[in-house]
């Protein structure tokens, strides 16, 4: 990673609420032009992070860098906030509250109103700018929030769970306007809890757990150090192979095939032999890597069972 | 600066191009000026007539107690009730008076009772029943000497409660008595009258700038004046409470948080809201001003005295400085109270006692208008929370000295500053707790901490 690239860092950052530590000593840095994971449980501190990354609140400890520049208000200007409890006015034009949220971000004038008609365009939604909220669909109002967020051009976007309420069609379509911002070198923090679009979407991740960082990195990185080999094996026979612990460390059987977890130190092609050699019918023997979910199942799951 | 002014201009249209805004400018002077004239016209409607038998062996009383129940005895009564107050009888009050006067005649209808031959335990006993019967429903017994000093007359009614009747009827029989005793004794009642006729004693009210008032008027304006107050105080305070729990109910507070300093936000909030008040008033003060000019030229044109309202612009500005000062107050009570609560029917409950303040101020505005320099005035117009529906009442009652108002000012912008400053600390950790309620010790430990 290119240091001078880092349009976010997040060093060493503690807040405490009383007596209760909501996020802990934590550090990471997003780089531009990336899309960044922020995942963990709920209560794991990502929205008290948040918090303090747009400026709501302020560190304890630590320090927040944006851009190269300490954490200031001017700051927050080219931030787009798309919170995870969010909401529009109900009795207002959706034009004149998008004219509201982008004066808020010192955007104002003719250019404000070429920008909402533009995003409101690109979400299909011309039609709607003169009703108010009472009249859309939660997905509707959603796209809404997301224009809000955009408005300003910001270069970076912090996106917490920002595709809940939404059909599977305007999931996609939503990713593909993420996608577009991204290519225009946008920084992209992007909160969930729902792995598989974690994994599909995200550069980088980092893993909260209780306020503390369990795991980041690239996804490649995160992958690679969770350090376990997996097995996807479709076989018949010679069960009694798979109880052999110097092997197999665990073995997760689900509908019509097997996840192994190898053994440290074992060899993949040692077992598939001692499989066939016993008279195993293999339909499938595949390495595959663990999934984002896994790796969360695996890092917080005995914890928050 | 530029997003605060955003603010204020979001918070200013947001109340002012609404039809709700439109209807309450027309609608709140009449409230006020139904509350100023209902109790007026409640105690003139008239209730059923009272039907009463006389019982007077005498025969003496009877007539005369029948002749100044009559309407040209009552109005003869009002008129002089009215010069002895010292006010000037002028076409309203005669008509006035005239209607009262046939009220009162008809209030009532008289019947005599003849007592020959019967025992007074008899006669008691006889119209007691004709009461219990409802042929009847007061009597009144006069005794047979009337000059004794002792002399007692006895009214026996079903509608004991009926204060209005039971008064005029005592010195409709006070007056018969004392024209029988004079009779009695040969003295020409109509030179006692020209006798003991009282003299004009004019008083007539001076300003500080030794300006003259028409006292009525001066209650009149300053009654409304206060009421309004107290009404728009109430409203814009509740407007703002219903606008921070809008944004607190549908976490659009995360958002603003994300773009602007609550501070900014909130005093973008206080500001805009007060200036959509301001324009409120403005429209009342110039259509009020309006509506003035009118009539004094109408009156001009008839002929008729016109009364000068000693309303100065140094009046308006303290008005307009007192509403400010008042808006501030209770608007940054309930920005706290919207920002701790978690929706509008909640905040309503917490709305209870600022209001009673705010009523107790307005309750308070009545002493000042009957005595504008007792000590209670003094207090009270000086008095944080109460001094932006006192002081202006008590400055169109009778001016104050000017340090006075300055002492009002400054106790009151020093009230603002601590309030706003409690709101302000309350409202940004306020705003983003979402699902319960606050607690006071909470609230309190946000305040010292942050």
């Amino acid at each position: 990673m290119n240091t001078t690239e880092v349009s976010l860092r997040v060093a060493n950052v503690t807040k405490r609420f009383d007596d209760f530590t909501a996020v802990g000593d934590l550090s990471f840095d997003v780089c531009a032009g990336r899309v960044f994971g922020f995942l963990g449980p709920n209560g794991a501190g990502k929205t008290t992070t948040i918090r303090m990354i747009v400026g709501i609140t302020a560190p304890d400890e630590g320090r927040i860098e944006l851009f190269g520049q300490p954490m200031t208000a001017a700051l927050q200007d080219r931030i787009g906030y798309l919170p995870e409890e969010r909401g529009l006015y109900k009795k207002m034009k959706i034009a004149d509250q998008l004219r509201y949220f982008a004066a808020l971000k010192d955007l104002t004038g003719k250019e404000a109103d070429r920008r909402i008609d533009f995003w409101l365009e690109r979400m299909k939604l011309a039609e709607w700018k003169n009703k108010k909220t009472t009249d859309l669909s939660k997905g509707m109002s959603q796209k809404i929030q997301f224009v809000a967020t955009v408005l300003h051009d910001p270069d970076l976007l912090i996106l917490d769970e920002p595709f809940s309420g939404l059909d599977p069609v305007n999931v996609e379509f939503l990713i593909e306007v993420v996608a577009e911002l991204k290519a225009r070198h946008k920084t992209i923090i992007f909160s969930t809890h729902l792995m598989e679009t974690a994994e599909r979407l995200c550069d980088d991740i980092i893993l909260i757990n209780k306020s503390r960082r369990v795991i980041g990195g690239t996804l490649r990185e995160v992958k690679e150090s969770f350090g376990k080999n997996l097995i996807a094996l479709r076989a018949t026979g010679a069960e009694w192979v798979l109880e052999d612990r110097a092997l197999v460390a665990d073995v997760d059987a689900r509908a019509d095939e097997k996840i192994l977890v190898l053994a440290e130190g074992a060899d993949s092609q040692v077992l598939l032999k001692k499989l066939v050699d016993n008279g195993a019918r293999v339909t499938r023997f595949e390495q595959i890597e663990p999934s984002l979910n896994d790796i969360f199942i695996e890092k917080v799951g005995g914890d928050n069972a | 600066m530029r997003k605060f002014l955003a603010v204020v201009k979001h918070e200013y249209r947001k109340i002012v191009l609404k039809w709700t805004f439109l209807v309450s400018t027309l609608l709140l002077p009449l409230i006020a000026l139904c509350f100023a004239f209902v109790p007026m016209l409640i105690f003139s409607i008239k209730g059923e007539p009272t039907r009463i038998a006389i019982v007077d062996p005498s025969g003496k009383i009877a007539p005369r107690i029948r002749e100044n129940l009559s309407a040209d005895k009552m109005r003869e009564k009002g008129e002089k009730a009215v010069k002895d107050s010292l006010k000037k009888l002028d076409a309203t009050t005669d008509e006035k008076i005239k209607m009262q006067a046939q009220q009162a005649e008809e209030s009532f209808i008289l019947t005599d009772y003849d007592t020959a031959g019967k025992s007074p335990e008899d006669v008691r006993r006889e119209l007691n029943r004709k009461i219990t019967d409802k042929e009847l429903d007061a009597y009144i017994i006069v005794p047979q000497q009337i000059d004794a000093e002792t002399a007692t007359v006895n009214f026996y009614s079903r509608k004991a409660g009926d204060f209005v009747a039971k008064g005029t009827l005592e010195d409709a029989v006070n007056a018969a008595v004392y024209s029988q005793r004079l009779a009695d004794a040969k003295i020409d009642e109509s030179k006692v009258k020209q006798l003991s006729q009282r003299i004009d004693f004019r008083a007539t009210s001076i300003d500080e700038r030794g300006d003259e008032k028409n006292l009525d008027w001066v209650m009149g304006v300053a009654f409304v004046l206060g009421l309004m107050i107290y009404i728009t105080l109430a409203i814009y305070g509740q407007l703002i409470m219903g606008a921070v729990v809008e944004e607190k109910e549908t976490r659009i507070a995360e958002i603003l948080f994300s773009s602007a300093r609550p501070f900014e936000l909130l005093m973008g909030k206080l500001v805009g809201v007060g200036l959509a008040g301001l324009t409120q008033l403005a429209i009342w003060l110039v259509s009020a001003s309006a509506i003035a000019v009118y009539f004094v030229a109408q009156m001009a044109i008839a002929g008729q005295e016109i009364p000068i309202p000693s309303i100065t612009p140094a009046m308006i500005v303290y008005f307009l400085i007192f509403f400010l000062l008042g808006f501030f107050i209770y608007a940054s009570i309930f920005a706290l109270i919207g920002s701790v609560v978690t929706t509008v029917q909640e905040g309503g409950q917490f709305a209870f006692p600022p209001i009673m303040v705010l009523l107790i101020g307005f309750y308070f505005s009545f002493a000042v208008i009957r005595d504008p320099s007792s000590t209670l005035s003094f207090w009270v117009s000086i008095a944080p929370f109460m001094a932006p529906i006192t002081m202006p009442v008590r400055i169109v009652t009778e001016m104050p000295p000017f340090w006075q108002i300055g002492l009002a000012i400054l106790l009151n912008g020093a009230a603002i500053a601590g309030l706003i400053w409690v709101a302000a600390r309350v409202y940004r950790v306020g705003m983003l707790m979402y699902g319960k309620r606050a607690s006071i010790p909470e609230i309190w430990r946000w305040i010292r901490k942050s």
